[in-house]
């Protein structure tokens, strides 16, 4: 009998869909968008630190634009990811220790609140430095 | 027929590993960044304030161990994403042995560039 | 008692022809189940319609379908909770199964996983009814028959699960993973292990919970605690399983140091 059968690429990327999905499936899409960023961001960071192997010159050159506004502000999005990945990672490690699974959806907005009040501060600091 | 869910599979330890490096990274990461653009003069350390700064033995040690978590973090993190597409066994193999390699490569590339910047 | 005028849009699949959605509008009372609207689709309009149902009160699990991208029971669904009165329905089979037709999956891999956890699957009434348990086997899913040890408690239906399916739908992973075990399927576990103290049933049991498709592929999404329409927490219980796991390697290591 021949069945209909979904692809592939379109089942591995079902954890994209979030529309009519909860709170629960929202933090797993946002955490996983986060990780692929931060890993992104990883690489492109031990890229830079190869500078140091070319001496003051090259590195103290990349810090003078490191300090620009628009370097700042990608700072920024990143800290944001940092944040949002890490403190729903606490959330995924807790409750997949099996504590805290029925508070489940309370945490992940605590824990976002949290988050956006951390960047709110750390935004400040980044741009008054 | 045989049951194709009911055959026993090894343990994996990897969840546990991305767990383990995960809290690890929340506090290892929140030093790293409150040290290099928090606690450093502008934000940023220059060269010479870099390379101090890796001199530092208790640094050094707390870096190493960031370096290792945050690889091994970030390459679990993909594997998972790529597991998510159906792999056949065979496949999953080559998966785990390309990412075992570019975890090596990654410590010992980070691990190597401490090296001649400290030395 | 009030008529609602329903559009309904029903996905379509025939063998050999492409998918697509059939519109059908269908008067029934206010009062009416998205199953009625259905019944009704088939009966006075499209005699094709392939769909399954049987007790209409969220016992059997039989009718479990995609309600607007939503998994539901249509039985147990009034439509007035989810017809807004303008846009239509829409209808879709369950996710994660290969689609038989039209809103009919093929179920064979989720009572395979169910299986695997070793569920009998006989109720009391059914275990005292003049002839064998080989009955409730099904050829195709495990041919050797349900084997009830003399001391095993007969009444052995699963208590809260009615395996109607959301939960296996509305998992990300069962999207990616076929060899997922799945919530349900996890589930089953955590309740087969809860009623044996047997070693062997217990380390079979764990084992395969163990595995690289068990526990630890789940993703901790939750949606199939919040799909369940019988308030199984699936996700409770892989996180129940995963401390029990946890808590046995820990102890095995410190066991094998104290040696």
């Amino acid at each position: 009998m021949s069945k209909l059968d979904y692809r592939k690429l379109s089942r591995a990327s079902r954890w994209l869909d979030v529309r009519n999905r909860k709170l629960g499936m929202w933090a797993y899409a946002l955490n996983r968008i986060t990780g692929i960023g931060l890993v992104i961001y990883l690489y492109m960071h031990l890229f830079v630190l190869s500078l140091l192997l070319r001496g003051p010159t090259a590195w103290d050159s990349f810090v003078a634009l490191a300090r620009s506004p628009y370097f700042l502000a990608l700072d920024v999005i990143l800290l944001a990811g940092i944040l949002i990945h890490g403190l729903n990672g606490l959330r995924i490690a807790l409750t997949g220790f099996g504590i805290g699974v029925g508070a489940q959806r309370a945490l992940f907005t605590t824990l976002m609140v949290i988050s956006a009040i951390a960047l709110w501060v750390a935004a400040l600091k980044i741009f008054r430095v | 027929m045989e049951n194709p869910f009911a055959q026993e599979t090894k343990p994996t330890s990897a969840w546990l590993w991305q767990v383990f490096t995960g809290v690890g990274l929340v506090v290892l990461l929140g030093l790293h960044f409150v040290a290099n653009h928090f606690v450093a003069k502008g934000g940023l350390r220059d060269f010479s304030e870099v390379v101090a700064y890796l001199r530092n033995p208790v640094i050094l040690c707390l870096e190493v161990l960031f370096l290792f978590c945050v690889t091994t973090h970030a390459l679990l993190g993909v594997r998972a994403i790529f597991l998510d597409f159906g792999l056949s066994e065979p496949a999953e193999r080559r998966l785990n042995q390309i990412l075992k390699l570019a975890g090596v490569l990654t410590i010992g590339y980070g691990l190597g560039v401490t090296w001649i910047v400290i030395r | 008692m009030n008529t609602l005028k329903v559009q309904l849009q029903i996905f379509r699949y025939k063998q050999g022809q492409s998918p697509h959605y059939d519109s059908f509008v269908v008067d029934v009372p206010d009062t009416a189940h998205v199953i009625d609207a259905i019944d009704a689709a088939w009966a006075i309009h499209d005699p094709t319609l392939t769909f399954r149902r049987a007790c209409h009160h969220s016992s059997c699990g039989s009718c479990a379908i995609r309600i607007n991208g939503v998994e539901k029971l249509p039985c147990i669904t009034r439509i007035t909770d989810v017809w807004d009165g303008h846009r239509p329905l829409r209808l879709d089979p369950l996710r994660n199964f290969p689609i038989v037709s039209d809103l009919v999956v093929d179920v064979t891999s989720f009572f395979q996983r169910m299986s695997a956890a070793d569920m009998a699957m006989t109720c009391e009434a059914e275990a005292f009814l003049p002839f064998s348990v080989d009955t409730f086997a099904v050829a195709d899913l495990d041919p050797k028959p349900v084997d009830l040890p003399e001391n095993f408690s007969r009444f052995s239906r699963f208590e809260q699960c009615i395996e109607c399916g959301i939960c296996m739908s509305a998992c990300p992973t069962m999207a990616a993973d076929e060899k997922f075990l799945g919530p349900a399927g996890l589930a089953a576990i955590h309740q087969a292990r809860k009623k044996t103290d047997d070693p062997v049933k217990v380390a079979y049991l764990l084992g395969l919970a163990d595995g690289e498709h068990g526990v630890w592929r789940c993703h901790s999404a939750f949606e199939c605690t919040e799909a369940c329409p019988q308030a199984v927490d699936p996700a409770g219980k892989i996180m129940a399983l995963r401390r029990e796991l946890i808590v046995s390697r820990f102890t095995k290591m410190l066991g094998k140091r104290n040696v």
